[in-house]
Formats: C-alpha cells, sequence, structure tokens
C-alpha cells in the first residue's frame, strides 16, 4: 500500500478506533466489573458475575424471548416480500424509476420519524383505526393491548425495511446477464422455473447478505420501541437492547449493561455463522460460500 | 502526497493550533468566571433571565445548555462519569433520589439555611434531614373537565366534582352520552407515569409508600387498597392510553375528565379553541374525609460533588429561585411553578383562575419519598400496577405483591 494511500485511509481509522475499536474493548472489559457511572471511583472487578447474573434474570430471557420472536416475526416477512417486490419491479415496462424510488422512500426516513408516524396511525384516533370504523370493525388499540403491541411494531419494521433490501436484490437480479434469461425461455422454462432455477440461485449471495443484515438490525431494535411502547405494555416489548439501555441509564449497572451487549454481540455472530452456513450449502450455489 | 500538498496541509495545521491556542489565551486572559448551567426550558425562555443574572453579576458569565426530556438523563449520567458535569444542573425530583442515594450531589444544607422559608418543596430535595439540592419550580397534575361533556350529561360544569363518588357519577353519565365518548383518561402503555396518577388517590385517602421512616412499605396498606378499588372502577367509563393521547382525546372533546399537568392550559386554545373546559382539584375520598391530592413533582437545582464552580454555581442558582426570576419561566413555558412562596402572590394568578387552581392544588399535592433505592420501588409499583390495571392482579393482589417486593428491597443488600 502507497504512503497516499495509507493517509487517505488514516482519518477513518482514527474515527473507526475512536469511535467503534475503543468503546467496543471498553465495552468489554466493563462487562467484567461493577461499575456506576455516577460512581467511577467505586468501580471494582466482579469478574464474569455479569454474565452469571444474566443467564439467572428472568427479564434477561424474557427481554431475549422478546427479541427472537421479533427476529422471527420480521426477517422472513421482510424477505419475502423484498424478493416479490424486486420482481415486480425488475418486470415493470414503465415507471420503474419512479416505483423504486417510492419503494426505497422509507429507507432515507430516520427510525425516530419512522416511528413517530406510526405512532399516530396507531393512535386510538388514527388512520388505521379510521379504516377499521368505516368497515364497521371495531377499533383496536395497538399499542395498548400487549398481544398487538409487538405485532404492530414487527408491521412497521416490515414496512420500513422491504424498500430498501427489495432494491439490493433487484440490484443483484439485474447483474444477471440477459442471454442466460433468454435461453432459458427459449428451452421452454416457464417464469416461475426461471425464477425458481436461474434468478433465485443468481441473486442468492445478495439474500443471504440481506439475511445477515436484517438479522443484526433486528436483534439491535430499540429506536422503535423506546419511541412507540417502552418496553411496554406489560413488558410485551421489551427487547434486550431497550433491556440494557434501562439497565445501564436508569439503574446505572454500566457492567452488567455492557454484558448483556456481549452476550448479545456472541448470539447474532452466532447465529450469522449459522445462516451463512445454511444459505450457503443450498444446491445449487456456488458463490454464495 | 507532494511536498505543495505537506506544505498547505502544515499551514492549515498551524493555522488551527494557533485558533486554538488564541482561542484559549481569550479565556485565560478574561476576568470573568463562566458557570456551565445545563437544564430543559428552551433558551428562549431562560435567556433574558440569564441575562439579568449577567447584568447583577457583571464578573460572571453564564454558559447555558438545554437538555431534552428524551436523552437529558443520558447526558447527564455520562457526563458524571467523565468528570466533566456542569457546574449547576437543573434535575428532575423522580431522578434526585438516585443521584443522592450515590452522592453524587454536595449537601447544601448549611449553604442555604437563609432560603428554606422563602421556597416550598423542601421535601423533594430532602435526605435523612439534609438538602442534596435547590428547589427550582414544582410541578403538579389537576382535573380537567369538559364543560360540554358535563352539560350533555346534566352535570353543572361550575360544580366540578369534588368527592370520589360524585366522580365516579360523573365519569360513568359522560361515557354513556355516546360510543364515541370516554367519562374519564386513564394512563397506560406508558408504564412510568402510571403510579403518578394512582398515587394522588392513595394519598388523598391517607396512604402512602413508604412510612415516615422510610424503612417499611406501606403499599399494601387499607386506604391504597381501596383507593386502587376505586381507580380500577373507572376503568370501565375510560379512554385507555398514554398521556399525550389523552390529552389529545380530551381536547378533541372526547373525554370528560382527564387529570393533566399545566402544560394542557397553554396547548388547549391554540389546538381547540373550540373546548369549554374547567380545571379543578383532584376528587377527595368524600365530603370531609381525606384530601384533594395530586403529585407533586419539582425540577430542582443540584450541585454535582465534579463541579468545577460550586461557589459561583450556588450564586446562579441562588439568583434564578428568585421569585422575579422563576415567574418569568413559568409565563414562557407553563409547565411548573416558582418554588419561590412568594409567586403565589403574584399578580399573573389573579387574572389567571385556571392557573390558580394548580396553585392551590400544590398545597395538596405530595412528593414520592426520597429514598436510596426509589428508582428500583417505583419500577415494582408502575409495574404492580399495570398489571392491575390490565386486569392481571386484583387490587389487592397487586398492591400485596408490590408490598412484598418493596419490603425485600428495602431489607436486601444494596
Amino acid at each position: 500500500m502507497s504512503r497516499r494511500s495509507t493517509l487517505g485511509l488514516l482519518p477513518w481509522s482514527v474515527c473507526f478506533a475512536v469511535f467503534g475499536l475503543i468503546p467496543l474493548l471498553a465495552a468489554l472489559v466493563l462487562s467484567f466489573y461493577s461499575m456506576n457511572p455516577l460512581r467511577p471511583d467505586l468501580t471494582h472487578w466482579i469478574g464474569v458475575s455479569n454474565y452469571a447474573r444474566a443467564f439467572r434474570s428472568p427479564e434477561f430471557w424474557h427481554a431475549l424471548r422478546t427479541t427472537a420472536i421479533f427476529v422471527v416475526g420480521t426477517l422472513p416477512v421482510t424477505l419475502s416480500l423484498a424478493y416479490v417486490v424486486a420482481a415486480l419491479l425488475s418486470r415493470l415496462r414503465r415507471g420503474e424509476t419512479f416505483f423504486r424510488a417510492a419503494i426505497f422512500f422509507p429507507a432515507t426516513l430516520s427510525m425516530v420519524v419512522i416511528s413517530l408516524i406510526f405512532k399516530s396511525l396507531y393512535a386510538e384516533q388514527g388512520l388505521l383505526n379510521g379504516w377499521l370504523a368505516a368497515a364497521g370493525m371495531p377499533r383496536l388499540h395497538w399499542l395498548q393491548d400487549p398481544r398487538l403491541a409487538l405485532p404492530s411494531i414487527m408491521a412497521m419494521d416490515v414496512w420500513a425495511s422491504v424498500g430498501y433490501y427489495a432494491i439490493l436484490i433487484l440490484a443483484g437480479r439485474k447483474t444477471l446477464p440477459g442471454e442466460q434469461l433468454e435461453a432459458a425461455r427459449l428451452e421452454g422454462m416457464g417464469a416461475l422455473e426461471v425464477e425458481r432455477r436461474i434468478i433465485f440461485p443468481h441473486v442468492r449471495p445478495v439474500i443471504l447478505f440481506v439475511v445477515l443484515l436484517n438479522t443484526i438490525r433486528s436483534f439491535q431494535i430499540f429506536i422503535e420501541v423506546f419511541v412507540l411502547t417502552r418496553g411496554g405494555p406489560l413488558d410485551s416489548t421489551l427487547t434486550l437492547v431497550y433491556h440494557l439501555y434501562e439497565r445501564a441509564f436508569y439503574h446505572f449497572e454500566m457492567g452488567y449493561a455492557c454484558a448483556i451487549a456481549y452476550i448479545l454481540l456472541l448470539l447474532v455472530g452466532l447465529i450469522l455463522l449459522v445462516q451463512r452456513r445454511l444459505i450457503a450449502k443450498a444446491p445449487g450455489d456456488a458463490a454464495a460460500a | 502526497m507532494g511536498s505543495r500538498g505537506h506544505s498547505v496541509l502544515g499551514r492549515a495545521l498551524a493555522v488551527a493550533v494557533l485558533a486554538l491556542m488564541a482561542g484559549g489565551c481569550g479565556r485565560s486572559a478574561g476576568t470573568k468566571r463562566t458557570v456551565v448551567f445545563w437544564q430543559f426550558s428552551p433558551l428562549a425562555a431562560i435567556q433574558p433571565v440569564l441575562d439579568r443574572f449577567k447584568t447583577e453579576h457583571p464578573d460572571m458569565d453564564v454558559q447555558v445548555e438545554q437538555l431534552t426530556w428524551q436523552s437529558g438523563r443520558e447526558k447527564i449520567v455520562a457526563a458524571i462519569a467523565a468528570g466533566r458535569p456542569p457546574d449547576l444542573c437543573e434535575v428532575g425530583s423522580t431522578f434526585l433520589p438516585g443521584l443522592v442515594a450515590d452522592s453524587t450531589l454536595i449537601d447544601l444544607t448549611d449553604s442555604i439555611p437563609d432560603l428554606m422559608p422563602t421556597l416550598r418543596g423542601w421535601k423533594v430535595v430532602e435526605h435523612r434531614g439534609r438538602a442534596y439540592a435547590i428547589p427550582w419550580m414544582l410541578g403538579t397534575r389537576a382535573l380537567y373537565a369538559n364543560a360540554d361533556l358535563m352539560k350533555r350529561a346534566g352535570l353543572n360544569p361550575e360544580d366540578p366534582p369534588a368527592t370520589w363518588a360524585a366522580f365516579a357519577r360523573a365519569v360513568q353519565r359522560i361515557d354513556a352520552i355516546d360510543p364515541e365518548t370516554k367519562g374519564f383518561g386513564m394512563n397506560s402503555g406508558e408504564r412510568e407515569v402510571l403510579f403518578k396518577k394512582f398515587m394522588p388517590f392513595a394519598w388523598g385517602n391517607g396512604g402512602d409508600i413508604l412510612d415516615s421512616t422510610l424503612t417499611k412499605s406501606v403499599v399494601a396498606s387499607t386506604q391504597n387498597i381501596e383507593a386502587l378499588r376505586f381507580y380500577l372502577s373507572l376503568k370501565p367509563n375510560s379512554l385507555l392510553d398514554r398521556q399525550e393521547m389523552l390529552d389529545e382525546a380530551f381536547a378533541r372533546g372526547r373525554l370528560g375528565f382527564t387529570i393533566s399537568g399545566p402544560w394542557l392550559l397553554r396547548k388547549l386554545p391554540t389546538t381547540a379553541p373550540e373546548l369549554h373546559f374547567e380545571v379543578a382539584l383532584m376528587p377527595r375520598p368524600a365530603e370531609g374525609k381525606g384530601t384533594p391530592a395530586s403529585f407533586a413533582g419539582a425540577e430542582v437545582l443540584g450541585i454535582f460533588r465534579s463541579s468545577k464552580h460550586k461557589a459561583d454555581a450556588l450564586t446562579l442558582a441562588r439568583f434564578l429561585v428568585r421569585e422575579e426570576n422563576a415567574m418569568p419561566l413559568y409565563a414562557a413555558t407553563g409547565n411548573a411553578f416558582p418554588a419561590a412562596a412568594a409567586a403565589e402572590q403574584d399578580t399573573y394568578f389573579v387574572s389567571r383562575p385556571r392557573d390558580r387552581v394548580f396553585v392551590e392544588q400544590l398545597r395538596t399535592a405530595v412528593a414520592p419519598p426520597v429514598h436510596p433505592r426509589w428508582v428500583e420501588i417505583e419500577e415494582i409499583l408502575n409495574g404492580e400496577l399495570e398489571e392491575a390495571i390490565y386486569g392481571k392482579k386484583s387490587a389487592e393482589a397487586a398492591l400485596r405483591s408490590a408490598d412484598s417486593r418493596i419490603e425485600a428491597l428495602l431489607h436486601a443488600t444494596p
């Protein structure tokens, strides 16, 4: 690498070290300490006690379960919808640019803005209940009902992320040579067969990327919960990151919060490895591995 | 990078270093002492007050920063952890016990004996007889009544319900007007405010959270159970939602009654100019029984142990709590009332009877205990109240569970 390239990388490297690597390592160290940010002078080493405490805590397991439901509930729906939307966009003859922009639009909004929009949509007098009332159906307490609160946040999350992933998958589809599709059609393959045997294997690396990205994002769900429900009602939306936020900033248990963060990091890493292996192992794929 | 590039970069760095040095020289050469002050009011509201302070104290400057209610707590915690807290900081009363427990705030008792008789709200800042902050602004909630709905229900809006029985009847009658109206707005879906809405009924009935020594839970007292039973009896005729949604439903004329703060007084004339409403004291258990209690919150001024300019911070705090300096802040924001006792007689309230109700409500408002483990106590109480509101537990079961959990907490080793 030339000296100029090294210099070019320096600003990013410094930023990464200061805002990424050092905090990451500091959090790892902190997870073995009892640390109250209001009394840093009383910080002391407690070994793996924070980790042991997390595994004994029913609240931790509840938050993990809620997070898992969120991930399992949103990932397949987001992925399927993104794939279908990408397929539809690729078939458009006219207005593709407009629809692509429209579909991608939610990805340009901050999650806080999206959450605030959905907060009013889900309100007792909001648009959704207006539609239900117009259809002669009873109003629903979207964010007040413990059975509906998490699905409501999941629906919002799917809406917010489908466009972004659809564009990624669409980009993958666009790299497929037209001759290959033409040849498949000449061989008498139907549209579904072309999709299954030609296009899907081709975009599988992109799908793997989308799955990994969405898994990471979903495990980190925080803003939606913070803005919409604050973990309630009845802890029905208490996710792992919101739980660690509460422990850190309401109970001032910074070490314990860091331990939860590292458990989450390891868990996500493990799941990503499994996902990568599963998707890469699927028949007919060589590129995804 | 060529030599020309190096030279340009070198010159840019030199200019930056010189600029920084010049800035540093400017600060050290100046004669003014700077107090760093973090607070929650809009800068437009606080700045005129601080300008007056600077006129009165020409040797001092104030570096003010506005915190947000969403992230203010995190910012304060991070600043303390980093060893660079502001010199003077506005702190909410529910955040205060945690700071006191960790000895983060300095004990001001011996520095402010002269302020004791001039300010109200000392209970909010005192722990074991020592004051860890200075009350600045006091907040409470009162009963808002929709005058039009009261009329439609055959009730006299001039005579809002003053007892639990009258209140329950009024709630039922308004709820019966049509399916779109609800008698009362009951908080749900935001656990952190539940005790603030329920405890006024319990306090009014003679109940409390901890005993006077702060060593024993009295959450499962008969007074509290009676109050929670009454509170839950309102549920069938209530709209259950978050505070902002209840405020909005009240503004739309869909709620007969809601319990809210003075901020709604400022909001309603602009968001709902057609709405006719009254503000009244909270209902008491019965005629001649109990008090019309409410929740007392406060914005207090604290000085951290690691503050750099403690004496100057105290000078600024003393200035801010004076009636003539706190009153303009109330007039500008309408959120909380000056803790200065003299503010009660301010002419501002003569022409504003609705604001006056809040001043009266403050007399019977009760503050939660300043206990080192308040955050956990509050969490337990809110969690159990939520279970009761969602019908998972009876009033008695919820409060008994809260009682045993709080007892266990009080006797656990921290």
